[in-house]
């Protein structure tokens, strides 16, 4: 099953369907043989397919779903990283294997991202589609209906600022990040 | 495209490392001497981690959706699974 370049919504839903059928069955029983929960089977397995996506498009490497070993790998590593304590002090040997920074450091204050959501949501999915999706800028333009690759590169811009203002304006509302 | 425009552009192309080295330490002058512009450089990265935030959450959505899709089958291999967890 070949992604790119064309990362879109519907692609996305095929592939971690596959990826689900696949891998996620490996993952539940490994979880359970180790004697953790069904939710935190889910969630780390959710967890290694954010991190299995983020990799494949920022290395331009070809989306597969075949790539079980791999993505498993994560979510074994994760398992161990966050509940090993819990299962009681499983030997660990340190794999090397980045994780999302948002576990560490959440930038946007919940009500900053509900706000972005609400009124800035057309403005948030083209910056997405450029930066996170890293689709061609080709293919932005036909999507959001622009009507050429120059509009679609200056509106980029304009929501980019759009966003830098909204962020320097709610951090100079401390109350924000008190929640 | 307007000048505050241009100026987000020059940023990015600074931050993604996507000039030439000399302009570079050009830019990265220009921030010592202009504070105005480190702000401005400090807040496009809190832009950047803001865009990363949202488009992870939304990419959370579609793949808890898929799995609230595949466990909502009737006799699915979701739910085989989740009888693993009983004990």
């Amino acid at each position: 099953m070949q992604l790119n370049p064309v990362n879109t919504k519907q692609s996305r839903e095929e592939l971690f369907t596959t990826l689900y059928q696949k891998v996620f069955p490996t993952v539940a029983r490994y979880v359970a043989k180790m004697g953790g929960s069904f939710d935190q089977a889910k969630d780390i397995f959710q967890d290694a397919l954010l991190i299995y996506y983020e990799k494949a498009i920022s290395n331009n490497i070809t989306l597969q779903s075949s790539e079980k070993a791999y993505i498993a790998g994560i979510a074994k590593h994760l398992w161990l990283k966050t509940y090993r304590d819990e299962a009681g002090n499983i030997p660990f040997d340190a794999v090397s294997i980045d994780q999302p920074e948002e576990e560490q450091h959440q930038y946007a204050s919940n009500k900053l991202m509900h706000y972005l959501e609400t009124a800035g949501q057309k403005c948030m999915e083209i910056l997405k589609a450029f930066y996170y999706d890293k689709l061609p800028v080709k293919q932005i333009t036909e999507a959001f209906g622009y009507s050429g690759p120059h509009s679609a590169t200056v509106q980029k811009y304009k929501c980019l600022e759009k966003v830098r203002d909204t962020v320097k304006k709610k951090a100079l509302h401390y109350e924000d990040f008190l929640e | 495209m307007r000048t505050s425009l241009n100026e987000i552009k020059t940023i990015e192309e600074h931050l993604f490392n996507r000039v030439h080295p000399a302009d570079n330490l050009l830019f990265q002058a220009n921030m010592i001497l202009n504070t105005d512009l480190l702000e401005k450089v400090d807040l496009q990265k809190a832009a950047y981690q803001t865009v990363q935030q949202y488009s992870r959450k939304q990419l959370k959505a579609e793949i808890e959706a898929v799995h609230q899709k595949l466990a909502n089958k009737p006799n699915s291999f979701m739910q085989r699974l989740i009888s693993l967890f009983k004990k």
